[in-house]
C-alpha cells in the first residue's frame, strides 16, 4: 500500500508526537508498505488564525501522487487528521487541547486569555464533531483521548497503544543513586512540582531532569527554584539526551518520576517498564494510570509536593521494594501485548 | 433591574462594569465584577457561558462594553437602534482624528457614508440628517453572536438589520401588584379637578420635544386647567427656563431635576396624563411608558419607532409633523372626557402582561443558546474575509472562482455543522 501518515508540528520542536510518526513510519515500512510523513507546520497563536490551518488541511488532495493513487492516509494530530480523503483512518494523538479539557489550564497556552477564545474554542470542536466521522476508523492513542472524544464530540473510538521507539533496546542495569524525570521541560509536565517534593524529602534524594525546555523562561523558572530552596546539589540539568543516552539512564536510575498533568498517554511509562523501573506518578496524570499499578509496578501520588515526596523517600529507603516493582512492570508491559504489529495491523485493516 | 433578579434566579450571573458607582440593591443579587476597557481579565469573562452586552447611545455608560464586545463576541442587546451620535462621540473621545468613526460609515454605506462622515465632520451636514440616514446599528453588531431589540419594527423601518441571529423581545417590565395599582387610582381620584396634573419623566434629551410640549400648552385658552411636573435631567435647563418665562408659563410648569424612587412613586400616583414624546426617535423603547402604565396613566406618545407599535387603545398618538396641533387637540380631549383617557391608561396597564420578566428571561436564554451553536460561523465569515482578500490579491481575477468556491465549501462544511 501507499500510505501517508499525517501529523502537525510544530517547527524546530522535536518530541513525542515526532517520534511517534517516525516509529509508525518505520514499522509500516517494516511491514512492507510505502510510507512516507507529511508534516503539517502548525502555529496556535493569535487564536483566530487556527481555524486558517484547518481550511488549510481541508484544501490539500493526498488522493493522488504523480498519478499514483494513495492508499490511505493516517491522520494522528489535529489539525493534520482532518486532511480528507477516501480511505483516512485516524489514529488520535491530541485534539487541540486547549479547546477540550484545558480550556481553563495554565498550561495549554492562549486560548482562555484570548477575547475571541470562546469562538475559536466553539470552531474547532465544530470541525472536530464534523469531520473526524469522515475516518473510516478512528482509533486514540490512549483510553484518555477516547474518553475525551467521546465525552466533547460524542465519537466513540478504541484505544491503540504502541511501544516506545526501539523498545527492544531498553535494559536494565544495578541502581545508581538517583531518580529520572525525562521529559521536556515545561509546565503540564510538573518539573516544579517534583522540586517543590526533592525539598520536601527526609532522604537525600537526587533526580536527573532530561529534556528540552519548552522556553528559556520555564527552564530558568525551574533552575531559579531549585537554587532558591538550596537544592543544586540533588538536581541534574541534563537538556536534551540521545536515544542512547536517555536508555542509559533508565537502565541505571533507581525509578521514574513521571508527574505530569492529565498526560494523553505517556511513553515514558512505558519505556521505565521496559527498563524494570518502578514509576512514581499523580494520581491525575491520565495516561500513566492505565499502565501504573500502586504498590505493585510503582507508586501513585497526590498530585502535592508531601505525597509526590513521600513516595521519592519510600523508594529511596527501599531499594528492594523498587526493584521488584520494576519487574513487576516488566512483566505487566509483557502482559499487554503492546506491539507495532498490532498497531500496523489495525490501521490498515 | 427588570431582568436582573429573574435572570440571577436560575443563571450564576456576573455583572461586569468599568463604571465606579454601582446601585448597592445590584450587589445583593449578582456578583459585580470591574474591567478596564483596555485590559480586560478574558479568561475570567471567557469563562462564563455567553456575554450579553447592552448597548445604548451614552457614551459615559457605553463606550466599555463597546470595547469589549467588539472582542469578545456575545450577544447584544440594543437599548437604541439608531447609534450615529455614540459611534461619532466615540471617535472623538479617542482621539483617533475621527478615523474610526470614518470607517465604519464606509464599511456599511460605502463611499457615500464616507463622504458623508467627511462632510458631517466639517460641519456641512447636520446630526438629525446623519442620525436618519446613517443609524450605524449594524455597527454595534458588528461582531455579535445574536442581537436583542425590543422593537422589530423600527429595526426593519431603518434597514439595518444585523449579519447575526436577532430576536425582537418585549421590553420586559415588573407590573406591580393589583393593590398598589388600586391605592394609585383611588389617589388619583381622590383630587379634586381641574387642575389635572401631566407629567414629563427621564432623561430629557433634545428628541423629548419639550419645546413643542411648553409651546402647545402655552397655546390653549384651557392651559390654567393643566399643571406640568418636568421630572428627570434636562439637556439644556436654562433653554427651558427661558421658554417657560417667554411663554407665560411660570405658574403652570415645575421643574423638578432627577426624582428618587419615592418622589417618583408620589408624581406618578397623582398624575392624570404622561408625555413621552419622541422625535426623532433613536429606536429605542421606553421604560418609562411601562412604568406610566404601571400607574395606569394614559400617554402622549409620537407616532414613530417602538411607539408606533404600542397599542392604539393604550396611547394617544401625536404625529411629528403636527405635534403642537396633535397635543393641544388631545389636552381639550382630556378635558371633554377624562374617562375616556382613563380608559386608556387601564389598557396600558393590562398591556404589562405581554412584559413579564420571566417570559423575557426564558426568550432571552434560548436564544442565547441557539447564537452560541451559531458561534462557529463568526470565525467561519472571518476566515472566509481573509481568504478572500487574500486570493484577490494575488490571484487573476479569472482564477480565483475555482478556489474561492473550494475555500467556501470547506469553510462551510467544516464550521456551519450541515453535513449530518
Amino acid at each position: 500500500m501507499k500510505i501517508l501518515v499525517a501529523t502537525s508540528g510544530v517547527p524546530f520542536i522535536r518530541g513525542a508526537a515526532e517520534i511517534l510518526a517516525g516509529s509508525l513510519l518505520e514499522e509500516l515500512s517494516e511491514a512492507g508498505h510505502e510510507a512516507e510523513l507529511t508534516v503539517i507546520p502548525f502555529k496556535d497563536y493569535p487564536p483566530n488564525r487556527i481555524p486558517d490551518q484547518i481550511l488549510a488541511c481541508r484544501l490539500l488532495d493526498l488522493t493522488e501522487s504523480c498519478g499514483i493513487r494513495i492508499d490511505r492516509v493516517i491522520g494522528l494530530n489535529f489539525p493534520a487528521y482532518l486532511i480528507p480523503h477516501p480511505h483516512k483512518v485516524i489514529w488520535l494523538q491530541h485534539q487541540h487541547r486547549s479547546a477540550y479539557d484545558l480550556w481553563d489550564q495554565p498550561a495549554a497556552g492562549g486560548l482562555v486569555h484570548s477575547p475571541d477564545g470562546p469562538v475559536i474554542r466553539e470552531t474547532i470542536r465544530r470541525a472536530d464533531r464534523e469531520l473526524i466521522p469522515e475516518a473510516e476508523a478512528i482509533y486514540t492513542q490512549s483510553l484518555k483521548v477516547s474518553d475525551r472524544l467521546l465525552r466533547y464530540c460524542g465519537i466513540a473510538a478504541a484505544p491503540l497503544y504502541y511501544p516506545p521507539a526501539n523498545a527492544l533496546l531498553f535494559y536494565k542495569s544495578p541502581p545508581a543513586d538517583y531518580f529520572f524525570f525525562p521529559s521536556p521541560i515545561n509546565a503540564a509536565n510538573r518539573q516544579w512540582l517534583a522540586i517543590q517534593a526533592l525539598a520536601q524529602c527526609r532522604e537525600r534524594v537526587r533526580i536527573r531532569f532530561a529534556g528540552e525546555p519548552g522556553s528559556r523562561t520555564q527552564q530558568a523558572e525551574c533552575v531559579h527554584a531549585a537554587r532558591k530552596l538550596k537544592l543544586n546539589d540533588r538536581i541534574e540539568w541534563l537538556g536534551g539526551v540521545s536515544e542512547d543516552r536517555k536508555r542509559d539512564l533508565y537502565a541505571h536510575c533507581l525509578g521514574v518520576v513521571f508527574p505530569p498533568a492529565d498526560e494523553d498517554y505517556g511513553c515514558v511509562t512505558l519505556e521505565a517498564m521496559l527498563s524494570s523501573k518502578p514509576v512514581i506518578t499523580c494520581s491525575d496524570s491520565g495516561g500513566p494510570l492505565e499502565f501504573v499499578l500502586d504498590r505493585q509496578t510503582g507508586l501513585v501520588a497526590q498530585p502535592t509536593s508531601e505525597s509526590l515526596a513521600q513516595a521519592m523517600d519510600m523508594l529511596w529507603a527501599d531499594r528492594g521494594c523498587g526493584a521488584a516493582m520494576g519487574e513487576a512492570g516488566r512483566a505487566r508491559y509483557r502482559d499487554l501485548h503492546i506491539s507495532w504489529a498490532n498497531v500496523v495491523e489495525k490501521l490498515l485493516c | 433591574m427588570q431582568v436582573l433578579p429573574v435572570l440571577a434566579r436560575s443563571h450564576d450571573v456576573v455583572l461586569w462594569t468599568d463604571q465606579d458607582q454601582v446601585s448597592p440593591e445590584v450587589h445583593a443579587i449578582a456578583r459585580v465584577a470591574r474591567y478596564d476597557p483596555a485590559a480586560p481579565p478574558w479568561r475570567e469573562i471567557n469563562n462564563g457561558t455567553i456575554s450579553i452586552y447592552h448597548l445604548g447611545n451614552h457614551p459615559d455608560l457605553h463606550a466599555g462594553v463597546w470595547r469589549v464586545s467588539t472582542q469578545q463576541p456575545g450577544i447584544v442587546v440594543l437599548h437604541d437602534l439608531c447609534l450615529h451620535d455614540f459611534f461619532f462621540a466615540l471617535s472623538v473621545r479617542q482621539g483617533k482624528e475621527r478615523a474610526a468613526y470614518r470607517n465604519a460609515m464606509e464599511r456599511w454605506y460605502g463611499q457615500e457614508g464616507r463622504e458623508s462622515a467627511e462632510a458631517f465632520c466639517a460641519g456641512g451636514v447636520s446630526v438629525q440628517t446623519m442620525q436618519q440616514n446613517f443609524p450605524l446599528t449594524r455597527e454595534a453588531t458588528r461582531n455579535s453572536l445574536g442581537a436583542i431589540t425590543h422593537c422589530g419594527r423600527a429595526l426593519e423601518d431603518l434597514h439595518e438589520t444585523p449579519a447575526c441571529p436577532t430576536a425582537t423581545l418585549n421590553l420586559p417590565y415588573a407590573a406591580a401588584g393589583e393593590s398598589p395599582y388600586r391605592a394609585w387610582l383611588a389617589v388619583r381620584d381622590g383630587v379634586p379637578r381641574p387642575p389635572y396634573r401631566l407629567v414629563v419623566f427621564g432623561y430629557l434629551n433634545r428628541n423629548r420635544r419639550m419645546g413643542a410640549v411648553l409651546e402647545a400648552l402655552a397655546g390653549i385658552g384651557e392651559r390654567e386647567q393643566f399643571r406640568l411636573d418636568i421630572c428627570g435631567q434636562l439637556w439644556d435647563e436654562s433653554h427651558i427656563r427661558t421658554e417657560i418665562e417667554r411663554l407665560g408659563l411660570g405658574s403652570i410648569v415645575s421643574l423638578h431635576g432627577f426624582l428618587s424612587g419615592e418622589q417618583a412613586e408620589q408624581k406618578l400616583g397623582t398624575a392624570n396624563l404622561a408625555i413621552n414624546l419622541r422625535y426623532p426617535s433613536m429606536g429605542e423603547a421606553s421604560l418609562s411608558q411601562l412604568q406610566f402604565w404601571d400607574y395606569g396613566l394614559p400617554t402622549l406618545v409620537t407616532r414613530t419607532g417602538w411607539y408606533a407599535s404600542l397599542p392604539e387603545d393604550a396611547t394617544a398618538f401625536v404625529r411629528p409633523e403636527s405635534e403642537v396641533a396633535d397635543i393641544q387637540a388631545h389636552l381639550r380631549a382630556f378635558l371633554a372626557d377624562p374617562g375616556a383617557f382613563r380608559v386608556l391608561g387601564e389598557c396600558g396597564r393590562r398591556s404589562l402582561k405581554n412584559h413579564d420578566p420571566e417570559s423575557y428571561v426564558d426568550a432571552m436564554t434560548r436564544f442565547a443558546a441557539e447564537a452560541l451553536g451559531l458561534s462557529p460561523r463568526v470565525s467561519a465569515l472571518a476566515l472566509a474575509r481573509r481568504v478572500g482578500g487574500d486570493l484577490t490579491e494575488w490571484l487573476p481575477a479569472a482564477g480565483s472562482p475555482y478556489l474561492l468556491e473550494r475555500a467556501s465549501k470547506e469553510i462551510y462544511t467544516a464550521f456551519e455543522g450541515r453535513r449530518h
